[in-house]
């Protein structure tokens, strides 16, 4: 019982994951494709969570973090990229 | 007896954060442009998925009783992030030039620039 | 505040190096009787006894947790509403605060509150831009930002 619904859960998430790369590949804008893809990482998150309660193995916890500071990394320089054109700035004068 | 009252609170969490994961999904696919589908994604993805981390926590120290600090990190991490991501994609977009919906009402920002603009310009 | 909470470390340390046992029980009891001798002698140090701004932390946190969870609700009402009756629009929003932090997490606070999400700050501090789902009932919203969030920050920071 705790297992099927613990499959349901990862079937409602895969399903959302689905819909969010709709959204990466139609969005009319780049910015609607950023959203998907911050979206994107954190579903990552939230499956292997999952899956290792199903794997019963605490061995991938480690990685939920990890995945989590790369998501927002990656979030935080598309939206730099979008609002300045580049990403690392080298003149400090005009901070 | 104990062991079905704790896998029926963890199965709460865990289902009660899949299915906000999937209504976010489903208001980031009909949501009219990138502001709206903005509430939806960093709202309740956040909510969603911490629940379902939430979930994963208890499990271990329940089940298992190892109870594991990187997931209360992560935790910690994905609730303080989440908001400033979504700002950062929200201010981004409208400076990038983005258009809001057709149903849009008001936008006090834009008014608030013209006037700056109109300002500097004398 | 950062002096006070050094002296109960170093309080707690001393109580296990006295027990001779250096668990993270001993630490926890040592810590415990470090905050009461903190406790006492109150009346001594400059600023206020450092117990009411964890409070305050914590108040904020659990303040945090319950918009967190009702702004949730609102966006679903909207996203499951099968005809879309929402007015989205961006308003202006006058604030108080000065620090550079205390305006920080006000944004990350409204960002989750119902509904509404920061865009931009002016060039001045003075004014938050909101963009909210549904403009109408962002009215009276407006000022359970204010009255909540400001006030339970302010908590904070004093």
């Amino acid at each position: 019982m705790f297992d099927f619904v613990l499959y349901i859960t990862l079937l409602c998430i895969s399903l959302a994951m689905v819909g969010l790369v709709y959204r990466v590949i139609k969005g009319p804008s780049t910015p609607d494709r950023v959203v998907a893809l911050d979206g994107l990482g954190i579903n990552l998150v939230a499956i292997i969570a999952i899956l290792s309660i199903i794997l019963r193995t605490s061995a991938f916890l480690d990685i939920i973090l990890l995945i989590g500071i790369l998501a927002f990394i990656g979030t935080v320089t598309f939206a730099k990229f979008l609002e300045k054109g580049v990403i690392l700035e080298r003149d400090r004068d005009n901070l | 007896m104990i062991e079905i009252t704790y896998e029926f609170i963890v199965g709460l969490f865990i289902v009660v954060g899949g299915l906000l994961t999937l209504a976010a999904t489903v208001g980031a696919i009909r949501f009219p442009d990138v502001y709206t589908r903005n509430h939806a994604i960093s709202k309740s993805t956040t909510l969603g998925v911490t629940m379902i981390l939430v979930g994963t926590l208890l499990y271990f120290f329940l089940f298992e009783e190892h109870f594991n600090s990187r997931l209360v990190l992560a935790i910690m991490f994905i609730l303080m992030t989440a908001p400033i991501s979504g700002h950062l994609i929200g201010r981004a977009a409208y400076n990038s030039g983005v258009k809001l919906a057709e149903r849009t009402v008001t936008d006090e920002l834009e008014r608030d620039r013209k006037k700056g603009k109109q300002a500097n310009s004398l | 505040m950062a002096f006070q909470m050094l002296l109960n470390f170093f309080l707690a340390f001393l109580w296990m190096f006295l027990k001779t046992s250096f668990t993270p029980a001993a630490f926890v009891v040592g810590f415990f009787w470090g905050l009461v001798i903190l406790f006492i002698f109150r009346s001594y140090f400059p600023d206020r006894f450092y117990l009411h701004r964890v409070v305050a932390i914590i108040k904020l946190f659990l303040l945090f947790i319950k918009e967190l969870i009702l702004s949730n609700l609102n966006v679903l009402k909207h996203v499951l509403k099968p005809k879309m009756d929402i007015k989205p629009g961006i308003f202006a929003l006058p604030i108080d605060l000065q620090k550079d932090w205390e305006i920080m997490l006000l944004g990350n606070l409204i960002t989750l509150t119902p509904g509404t999400l920061t865009v931009d700050i002016s060039d001045d501090n003075k004014i938050l831009y909101i963009h909210a789902v549904n403009i109408d009932d962002v009215k009276e919203s407006v000022d359970s930002i204010k009255n909540t969030f400001e006030k339970a920050i302010m908590e904070v920071s004093r």
